[in-house]
This record gives structure tokens, sequence and C-alpha cells, in this order.
């Protein structure tokens, strides 16, 4: 095929694609089959009308909560009563630092959010382009994953993230120097317990080039660190980093184990900045099937957990909880916020701005019908970094807009108010999900 | 073998049902007080008493393993003289050591746990020293040495039901339910602690606190201390605000005391079988649960030291495979019985024990053992006097830390070097060593020591050469047999003529030779040359003839250090010199060389020598020659993509991470190297003139690497690209799992394995096998192995996704251009490599290469794209 037409084709299906994006939600009704209970059909025809620049309500989608019967989805806001809120032009601040301890230098951002990890490999280098503009943009963050650090990030390194996960693949030492924040990946939500996994189908020539691998074998990458057994070794671990860049912060992303608490006090004391809790509903869904299941505690119950313990032990001021997998929507941040975290990583929602349907074809080669989660040179040509730049900002200006409403709603000026704020939360019970109304705001 | 009568230990474990509650201990979901992973360790043993102050530097180089949490030592083989008692008592009582938090507590804890049931034939007191500050404070500790009453005994063995048990082991009983009763009511059920026992061993002493191991020393003044076995040890707890020294290690068992670096899975499993066995742990760690077990199966149960350690950590796969037929049977016994308490996770222990010896007397011992798995680090060493002189053992989580304790002890006395002959590591559950060493004190009646060092299966470590090691009493002198100005001027021609004369000098002759080299260092030229020529003989590996090798590289270190000191008095242009809290010099050239001394330099972090070395790197040094390194981490680390042209030399005993991630940079390590050496390594070349740690190149993208001797667990896992490395020794286990490393024939990379050693005589020899593992080339996606194996010793069964395919001429191709620079580097002649049995052989004969097999598919998923189903 030359070069003309692939192009052509690309375009005519882009546009196509596009096209969708834009009157599914206005149909009225949803598509069949789009979405599950987590990511309900509303969730993603939400996002895509904010990553369109419109409102999140608009044709009455249920834009704050999916319907999975638990977690995030039966929390709700206890809400001050109207004359109690902050007035609508009041200045909320919705930023967070990223250091809290009392060296290294100050890193912050507007919202309490940055992208997470997703490898070149699980998603083309499109996407990741799209992620690390409007990571630029907004003055936050994207993370590289485990899978390389394209060159073309190269200009907005300054909001990239370096992860070093147990495969090392990829990492270079000059990666590390670029980064301002390394990532250390100990395990993942979405397969606690196992590494990394690129199945062959993905690993293609370009792939197996950024990671000095075979094209078209699995990638595994160990279950552990071979090199970290033991907290000291962790901190042995983080001592190297420093060496090789001293300015960086420190990022230790781990799943969600019986013994969390733990881990996070043994990341305090080797020095991490920030300890990223990730639940297991994230992932792209480039893993195999047996491990997508849910096999690790909900983060809904981690985030408290970690944030009391790091309360008592009196060392919680002192670092950065970042909660991940599965953080959906603004409400999800600000309900993670108030369970005890600082701020979010979100993977996923970045991918439903940019069409992903959550059909779960991810571990195939061409199986993103949309041309996300694939390194496939064809399929990959579907997403326009510009064009994805552009969906991920408008999300994001959506999300704050939400986070403000809910922080004025709440009589906070600060998003730092809200951090481990519980008793702003309240359980919503069976009947009050029966009537059919889930209860978002709670007047009380 | 003795087998204990199976009803005495029937009735001894139910003697126990009264110590415990047992609806309750049933009941318990059995939970760590305390994560802990890492933890340093430092274990030495000696044929002659050695004071505690030789621990010191050791510990102190490793506080990095620790975080002031928790420290603690154990000494066995005690001086009766500073304890006050006579060598009898000592011998024959036993050593209640009590640590008391609160010491209004004593009179009441004496009258109830001391005097009402022992006579107290003595007691010290171990008061903190001032002016050492922990919070909290170290408890005062008092030692008593006590003896059962004979009517208490009586009376106790009737009512456990104990009755015609010997008398010792009676005894042993009694001390041990006494001290469990004492620690329950005064510790573990108080919320306010406040008493605990620290020891009650005969001839052995534990001591702990909240801090690092060091403190110990300092706190209860063991500088001076004498004692044949020794432990140390950092804890590094990450849970609870408030720590208590009755949480660090050491935890005893009987007789002895045991350390440990790790962390278990199945802390609840093991509880749950000491509960069924009438045991209840008080202090909640994985420490105190080993030493249960330890004490379990070697006291109670009364199995030997072999199958206590095969119940710990068992004998699988391949290993279990190549046991004797015999062995196999009891060791499957063994692990159906007790696999359920054996620690599933990483851990190495370390155990000063008062083992019962000839005569009455006690035998202290050293033992050492690692998981299966080997997933902590751990290097054993033994320097070994001439007969009538003493000899010294070593267990470490790190070389560095023995180097740093025989270096003390060389500063002081004449009858140690600072270099031990021998240093390794044990293969964890292998039918080969069995992954533990013991050391053994044998006294005799007027005192004597004999230091036998012997593996998992007795069998003895020796350093099997004639040749004595040099008496350090007084500088030796007299005429030297070669002068230096009759050498030639070409390095190479210089060295072989030094080593074909050294066979034939003894230590005066070989003390002069260095001397007239290092006679006048004015010129750089002369220093260029000594520090060339004694570098040469610090790293090859020749005959010496008389002299024992550790001895004469003792001596060679010493005329490096004229080199390294005439520099440091008087740099001149070609060597500069730089040193902590010196201004960074700009270098006048690439080819300027900067002496860094290592000795005042963190270990890592901010003012660490890796940065220091980066910064003269970036001020224009084209190379940094590091001397006297002592653990120092990161070494060559940071200096960043296309490092070319930069050289880096380190002498000393060299740290974890050394030459991470170089881009083109060459690294040269005098000695051997630690853990994690050149990690995610690009470019470049690393040249490393021992052995090697754990994990190896991990993630390696390319470079050169060589390494004269072994590498231990997981080299290479996980690298990808172009790696090209030679190792000449072998590996303990899992080489090249997860190999991604190309095409070999299209610029993909390989490891030449080459199964070759030099005895302590200098001369080289195949080992018994090229690889003793059963795990090699395991996943493996590309790259390739070319394993040195003429007599086809390697098997199937060593791989899991590997395949032996016939050597192509294409493959000596890619292997020929290394080497040859390893025949460069190390003298290991391709000549030598292809003669098997007197007889050159062709490389096909010589070597196989194995290659990736087709990957099976490990997941439904995976059926799509497998190749060729």
């Amino acid at each position: 095929m030359d070069m003309d037409a692939q192009t052509l084709i690309a375009r005519k299906h882009s546009q196509a694609l596009h096209q969708g994006f834009r009157r599914w939600p206005r149909m009225g009704h949803a598509p069949p089959a789009l979405g599950d209970r987590r990511w309900t059909a509303d969730l993603i025809l939400s996002t895509w009308l904010q990553a369109e620049g419109g409102a999140p309500e608009e044709f009455g989608l249920e834009y704050r909560v999916g319907a999975s019967g638990g977690g995030f989805d039966r929390l709700a806001f206890r809400s001050l009563p109207r004359e109690a809120r902050l007035p609508a032009d009041a200045a909320i601040d919705t930023a967070i630092v990223l250091n809290r301890r009392p060296y290294d230098g100050r890193v912050e951002i507007p919202v309490p959010w940055y992208g997470s990890g997703m490898s070149y490999g699980s998603v083309s280098e499109q996407v990741m382009l799209a992620r690390a503009m409007a990571a630029k943009s907004w003055d936050t963050f994207t993370c590289t994953g485990e899978g390389g650090y394209p060159d073309s990030l190269f200009p907005y390194r300054d909001h990239v993230i370096t992860q070093i996960a147990t495969g090392l693949f990829g990492v270079r030492e000059e990666i590390i120097q670029w980064a301002p924040i390394v990532e250390f990946k100990y395990a993942q939500g979405a397969k606690p317990g196992l590494g990394g996994h690129l199945l062959g189908d993905k690993a293609t020539m370009a792939v197996a080039r950024m990671r000095g691998s075979v094209p078209w074998v699995s990638l595994f990458s160990p279950f552990p660190f071979h090199s970290v057994y033991s907290v000291e070794d962790h901190r042995k671990h983080l001592d190297w980093i420093k060496t090789v860049n001293p300015e960086a912060l420190l990022s230790v992303k781990v799943s969600t184990p019986v013994d969390i608490d733990m881990v996070a006090v043994g990341s305090y004391y080797a020095g991490a900045h920030i300890l990223q809790i990730d639940g297991s509903y994230g992932g792209t869904g480039a893993a195999p099937e047996i491990a997508k299941k849910n096999i690790a505690m909900p983060v809904e119950y981690a985030i408290p957990r970690v944030h009391r313990y790091l309360l008592e032990e009196r060392i919680r001021d002192e670092i950065v909880i970042v909660a991940s997998g599965g953080i959906r929507t603004a409400h999800d941040v600000a309900k993670a916020i108030a369970l005890g975290a600082d701020g979010c990583a979100l993977g996923t929602t970045e991918l439903v701005a940019l069409g992903c349907t959550r059909c779960s074809n991810c571990e195939r080669g061409r199986g993103c019908p949309f041309g996300l989660t694939t390194t496939d040179p064809e399929l990959s040509l579907l997403t326009d970094p510009e064009w994805g730049a552009e969906r991920i900002s408008n999300l994001y200006a959506s999300m704050r807009d939400q986070l403000v409403e809910i922080l004025r709603r709440l009589g906070l000026s600060s998003v730092g108010e809200l951090r481990g704020r519980t008793d702003l939360l309240q359980y919503v019970s069976d009947e009050s999900v029966g009537d059919g109304e889930v209860g978002y705001d709670v007047e009380g | 073998m003795t087998w204990k009568d199976e009803r005495a230990v029937e009735r001894m474990i139910a003697a126990r049902a009264a110590l415990v509650d047992r609806e309750h201990i049933a009941r318990v979901n059995w939970r760590k007080g305390a994560a802990e992973g890492g933890c340093g360790v430092i274990g030495i043993a000696c044929s002659v008493p050695i004071a505690g102050r030789h621990l010191l530097q050791a510990l102190r180089q490793m506080r990095n393993r620790g975080n002031g949490k928790g420290g603690g030592a154990a000494l066995v083989g005690l001086a009766p003289e500073q304890f006050g008692v006579s060598e009898q008592v000592m011998r024959e009582d036993y050593l209640l050591a009590i640590a008391y938090l609160d010491e209004a507590a004593r009179a009441q804890v004496e009258a109830q746990h001391v005097e009402r049931q022992f006579e107290v034939d003595h007691l010290r007191i171990f008061r903190p020293a001032g002016g050492i500050e922990l919070d909290p404070a170290p408890p005062l500790v008092v030692a008593y040495f006590v003896r059962p009453r004979g009517s208490v005994l009586a009376d106790f063995a009737a009512g456990a039901g104990l009755e015609g048990l010997p008398v010792e082991e009676l005894a042993d009983e009694f001390v041990y339910q006494n001290s469990f009763r004492m620690n329950k009511a005064w510790y573990a059920s108080l919320g306010e602690k406040k008493a605990f026992v620290l020891s009650h061993g005969k001839d052995m002493l534990a001591l702990k606190l909240v801090g690092y191991g060091d403190d110990v020393f300092r706190a209860y003044e063991l500088e001076d201390m004498l004692a044949h076995v020794w432990i140390g040890h950092h804890r590094y707890p990450t849970k609870g605000r408030v720590w208590h020294p009755g949480g660090a290690h050491p935890f005893v068992g009987m007789h002895e005391a045991l350390v440990h670096n790790g962390d278990f899975a199945n802390y609840a499993s093991v509880c749950t079988c000491l509960a069924q066995h009438n045991i209840e742990p008080l202090f909640l760690t994985d420490t105190e649960v080993s030493v249960l077990v330890f004490d379990l199966l070697h006291r109670t149960f009364g199995y030997p030291l072999e199958y206590v350690i095969e119940a710990l950590a068992p004998t699988t796969e391949r290993d279990f495979a190549m046991l004797p037929a015999g062995k196999q049977a009891v060791y499957r016994q063994l692990q159906a019985t007790h696999i359920h308490a054996s620690p599933d996770g990483p851990w190495f222990f370390l155990i000063a024990q008062s083992a019962p010896g000839e005569a009455g007397r006690r035998m202290p011992r050293l033992i050492g053992i690692t998981d299966t798995s080997m997933l902590r680090p751990q290097v054993f060493a033994l320097q070994q006097g001439e007969p009538g002189q003493p000899s010294i053992g070593f267990a470490a989580s790190e070389k560095q830390a023995i180097d740093a304790a025989l270096e003390s002890l060389a500063a002081e006395d004449a009858r140690f070097w600072s270099r031990a002959d021998r240093y390794w590591n044990a293969r964890g559950g292998s039918h080969t060593d069995g992954g533990a060493f013991i050391f053994s004190v044998r006294r005799d009646e007027a005192g004597a020591g004999e230091l036998i060092c012997a593996d998992k299966f007795g069998r003895r470590i020796e350093i099997g050469e004639s040749a004595m090691p040099l008496r350090r009493n007084g500088k030796p002198s007299g005429e030297g047999k070669m002068a230096a100005a009759e050498l030639p001027d070409d390095l190479q021609a210089a060295y072989s003529r030094v080593c074909s004369a050294l066979p034939g000098w003894d230590y005066e002759q070989a003390g002069a030779f260095l001397d007239d080299l290092t006679d006048d260092l004015r010129q750089e030229r002369a220093r260029s040359r000594a520090l060339d020529l004694l570098t040469t003989l610090l790293d090859r590996r020749y005959p010496t003839g008389n002299l024992r090798r550790s001895s004469w590289l003792t001596m060679v270190d010493e005329a490096l250090e004229k080199v390294f000191r005439a520099v440091r008095e008087e740099p001149g242009p070609r060597y500069r010199f730089h040193d902590h809290g010196m201004p960074l010099l700009a270098p006048g050239g690439r080819d300027q060389a900067v002496v860094l001394e290592a000795r005042r330099f963190a270990t890592e972090g901010p003012h660490s020598l890796a940065r220091e070395v980066v910064r003269l790197v970036e001020a224009g040094f084209g190379r940094v020659i590091v001397v006297h390194a002592r653990g120092h981490r990161f070494i060559a680390n940071g200096l960043g993509p296309a490092s070319d042209g930069v050289r880096i030399d380190v002498y000393g005993s060299s740290g974890d991470y050394l030459a991470s991630g170089i881009d083109g940079a060459v690294v040269v390590v005098h000695g051997s190297g630690q853990d994690q050496l050149a990690q995610i390594m690009k470019r470049g070349k690393l040249v490393v003139h021992g052995d090697v740690g754990q994990t190896f190149m991990y993630a390696a993208k390319g470079g050169e690497a060589y390494v004269l001797g072994n590498a231990a667990g997981r080299p290479l896992i996980n690298a990808v690209g172009s790696p090209r490395v030679v190792i000449n020794g072998t590996c303990l286990d899992y080489l090249a799992e997860s190999f991604m490393a190309g095409d070999v024939l299209n610029g993909g990379g390989f490891v030449i394995l080459n199964g070759v050693a030099f005895d302590e005589t200098g001369r080289l020899r195949d080992l018994e096998a090229p690889y003793p593992g059963g795990n090699l080339f395991s996943l493996a996606s590309g790259g390739a192995i070319f394993v040195r194996d003429p007599r086809r010793l390697l098997g199937e069964d060593q791989l899991n996704g590997g395949a032996f395919t016939p050597l192509l001429e294409e493959h000596w191709e890619r292997m020929l251009p290394y080497l040859q620079e390893n025949e460069r580097l190390f003298g290991i002649s391709i000549e030598r490599l292809l003669t098997v049995g007197g007889e050159r052989r062709r490389p096909q004969e010589v070597y196989r290469a194995i290659l990736p097999a087709r990957s099976k598919a490990l997941q439904p998923e995976e059926l799509w794209v497998t190749h060729g189903g």
C-alpha cells in the first residue's frame, strides 16, 4: 500500500471516529454493548462530551458515578446547606504539592492529579505524546510506564515522570536525569503480584527496538525487582536514582496488599516523596485475562488505611499519597482525597477521553478499534497527538470545574482541606440507590 | 548419630503444654509486630578470642542496612576472667542475661525468676555507658551465672513428667521454661514492658538495644570484651512508632542466638507449627520464630545440624535429584514433615551457638544459612593460619564488612592479615554445599582452639596449600633477588619476569623487591611504573610459590599504598590527588588522572563518593583512581550518556551498584565486586578481577563485561540488546533468566561461561561442572550462552526455554574477540581454554551454544502469537 492511500484511510477513519465520539452522547440513548458497570455508558459518553469541551451533565448523562454497586459508587458528599456554601466567585485552590519533605525542590501541580504510567507498547507513541502535551499545558505530569522513553517526548521532559519497573525496559541514565520525578513501579493494581506482561502481538519491531528485545516475543517483567527483596534494598534502589539524578523526586507505586500500611511506612523511611497506591480497577487490559480480575484490596479501603496509619506514625505530612487504579471522574478524585489521598493519577480516564470504549481488546496488537492501545504503525495513525492533547485538556478543565464546585458546596477553599475528611462522605445505601437516584450531593 | 527417644520428645512437648493457653494459641491470627526486610549482619568465628571492637568498623560501614531502630550482638566462647568467674563456672553455669527496661522491677524479677530457681554463683552488671544518646535509653543488663537448684529441678522434672531425662537436657528445659515464663509475665503480657531475657545459654551472651548494631558495642563497652564467636546486627523495622530493645535481634533458642536478614511470607504458618508443639512466640518477629523452630528441631527433636538446615532450607528441583539416594530418602521425609515451618521468602540466618563439646567443654560455633532461592546477599570468608596460629572465619551481608573487620584485626594483631584466603557464596538448598557453612571452634583442655569450617554436609573447607602465611613480627628484611631496575619497561614483560621469579622467593626477598620498586617515587614515571606493575600483580592469578597468596597480596597492597601516599604528598601533573573537603581542581586535560581518596566520603547521598566521581569527570578528568573504597555504593553511576573516554579504577572494597548504567566508560575493579553491578549497563566496559555478587548486569542493554571469577545468583536477568559478557568461573543459579538480547548472529548479546577457576597455587583448573544450577537461560527469548563444557556435563534438565545447539563457526567468530580480550585482561589463554586433557580441541568440541527454544504459550491469549504453535 502506498503512503498516500494509508494516510487517506487513516484520515477517513479518524473523521468517522471523531464524528461518532461527537454524536453518540447526543443520541439520547446509549449505543448497544457500550461500557460496563464500573464504566457505564453514561460515564463514557459524558467523558467524551467533556473531552470535546462540553458540560458533563448535558443530555441527562450520569457523569458522577458508575453502577458497580460498591466503592466510589456508594459514596456521596454531604454538602452544606445552600446558605452555608462558599459564594460562586470564591477563590478555591485546587493545587497540591508533590514534595512534602523538608529537602529537595518544591513541585506543585495546579490540579490534584497527573497521568499515570502507560508504557510504549501498551499504548501508541501518539497517545503518549497527546498525554505529554496535555500535561505540559496543565503544568502537571504524565508517566512513561515501563517501555522506554520515545524521543518525541523529550521536549515535554519537564512534565514526564520516568517509570522504572521490574524489567527495567528502556531505562537509561539519561531518562532518569531528564525526569523531575522518577517512579518505581513495584506492583500494579491491575495485576498485583505479577510483573508487566506485553503480549507478543504488541511487541512490534518498533517496540522491541525501544526495549532492546526480540520482536513478536511476549515481554515479561519479573514479578519483583530482583535487586530488591527487602526494605533496605528498596532504600538502596532509591539512593541509586538520587545518585544519577540528585534533583529527582521519588515516587513509589505499589498495589494494595493487606499489609499496604507497612509498605507505606517502609517507603517513607526509604526516602520516597510520593506513594502511589494503585487499586485493582486500573490497567489498560494489556495483561493476561487471569490477571485482570480483582485480586487486590479495593483502593477505597487502602487509601484510608494508609492515611490513618501514617497519621498514627506521625509521618503523614512528609509524604504525598496518590491514588490510582479506577479513578474515573472528578467525583472519584474528590472522594479519594476525602478518604485520605493527596491526589490521583489518571490512566483509563484519559484513554476514554481519546475514544476508548472499554472493549478490553487491549492485549492484541491490532485489537483496539480506536488505535489507542496499539503499536501497529497503521492503526496508531488514528490518534492525532494534537487532537488528543486538546481532548485531555478539555477533560481536565471540566474536572477542575467540578472539583471546585464540590469544594464550594462543602465550604472548603482548598483541596488540601478535603484530605482525610471522611466525615464529609456518606455511604449510599441500597434504599437510596433503589429509587434510582444515587445520592451525590446529599445536603446534610 | 544418636536419635532421641521418641517418647522423650513427646514428653518434652507435652511438658510445655502448661506454659501456654492451648485454646488461645490455636485461635490466634498470627501477625508480625513489625515489617522488617533488610538488615546488615556480620559473624566472626576465630580459634583465639578476639575483641569486640573489630566488629565496629564493619558495622559502621553497613549502617545503611539498618535504620537505627534495633541493634544487637551475641558473643560465644567468653573470657572467664572478664566476667570474674572461673573457667569451670563459665563452662557449667547458665549465663542468664536479663534486660531491665524498668529497673524498679529488678527486685521482684530476681526474687521470682532468679533466686527462687537458681543458685547464683556470680553476677555481672552491664550498665549502659554514659554519653550515648539513644531513644529509648538502653536497658540495664544483669548477667547471672546460675545453676538450677537441685530441689527445684527435681520438682520440675516430677511436675512436668520429665523424670529420667538426662540431667543436662532437663536443666536446659528448665532454664528455657523459666525464661519463657519470665518473658510472658514481664514483657509480652504488659502494656508497659519491664524486663526480658536476652540470653540464657552457657558461655554465651546476647545484648541488644534500640539503635544501630555498633551502638551495642559502645553502650555495653564490648570493645575490649573477648570471645571466639561474634555476631552483630543492624535492624530495619518499618512499622510501629515505639520500638523496644526486645524486638531487636538476636533472639535466642537455648544455647544459640540468631540474627536474620530477610522477611517471611509464611510467618503465620510457622507460628501455627510452633503452637502445635506448645511454643508461643512472644516478641512477634520473624527472627524469634526462626530461632524457636531451630531450637525445636535441634534440641527438642534432636536433629543433627544438617537435618535442621534441610528442614529450614529444603533442597529442591534439580539439586534434589542430584543428591545420593540415601539423602533423598531422609530429606524427603524432612521436607514432608517440616515444609510448612520452613521460612518462605528471602532470608539469611547467622547463628552464634555454644554447642556442647568434648569433655564438658563448650564449642563455640558460627552458622550461616541462606534460603533456597538465595534472595539475600551473603558472603563467607576464611583466613587460615599456619598450624598453631589462629584461623578466622566470617559470614556477612557484604564482603566489605569482612574486609573492614580483618583490617581492624590486622592493624593490631600480627597474627592476622588484611585479606582472607578465600571468599565465597553459598548455594542455597543445593546439592553442592547445602547453602550453609559452619565454623566450629574446638578447644582443648588447655583452652587452645582450632577453627573448623565445614558445609552443611560436613565437608571441610580448607585452604589446601602448603604455603605459609607471612608472620608479621617486624618488617621483613633481607636481600632481594631481583632489582626493580632490572625489569623491562614493557609492563607485560616486567610482569612475566616477576611471575617467573616469584615462586623462588621467600617473604624477605619478596618484601625487598617491593621495597625496591617503591623506593623512589619522586618521578611520576616511577609512580606510573609501580602502579601498573603492582596493579597487575594484584589483579592476576599466578603461582606464588612459598608465599601464601593472601599474604603476598597484603604486601602488594602496602606497596600500592606507598604509591598513593606519594601522589597525595606530592601530586604531579599526571596523577593529581583529591580527598573529601578539598576544592575541586580543574585538570589540564583528559589524560590527567586523579587519585580519589574514598575513606571520608559517604557511602550514598549527596556527599557520596559516587557523586564526587561524577563531579571529577564533569570537571574534565579522564581517569579517576578510587582508592580505599569501603563499601561505597554507586561508583561510576550518574556519568550520563556517552561517557566514552572515561576510565574509573577502583581499589579497596567496592560497594553495590558499581558501573550501573554506564554508557561508554570503562570501569575496572581491582578485586571482587558486590551486588547489582552494571545494572542497566548500556555501553562501555566493566572488568572485575574477582567475583561479582547478586543480579549482575540486571536488565543490561549492552556493553562488555569480563569477570575473572564467579557471579552469584541471577546474573544478566532480563538483559536485552547486545551485552557481551565473559564469566570465567560459574554462577550460583538463574543465569540469563528472561534473556532477550536479540539474534546473536545479528548484533545480539551473549554470555560466555568458561567454568574454570584458579586454585590457590595460581593454576587454572576446570570446575567440577561449568554450571551447577537448575535454571539456565530460563524463559529466554533472545541472545545466547556459550558454555565451555567439553565433558558435556550440562543436561537438558538445567534448561527451561533454551536448547543446546551445535556451536557454529559464526558463533565462534563472534566469541573470539571477547575471548582475546579476556586473555589480555586475565591471562586466561584461548589455547588453554581449548585444551582438554592435554589435547587441543576444536571450539565446537569444547563450547556448546544454548539458544532460545520456541516459547511456549503461558496464557491462552498467547496462542495467537506464539511461533509455530
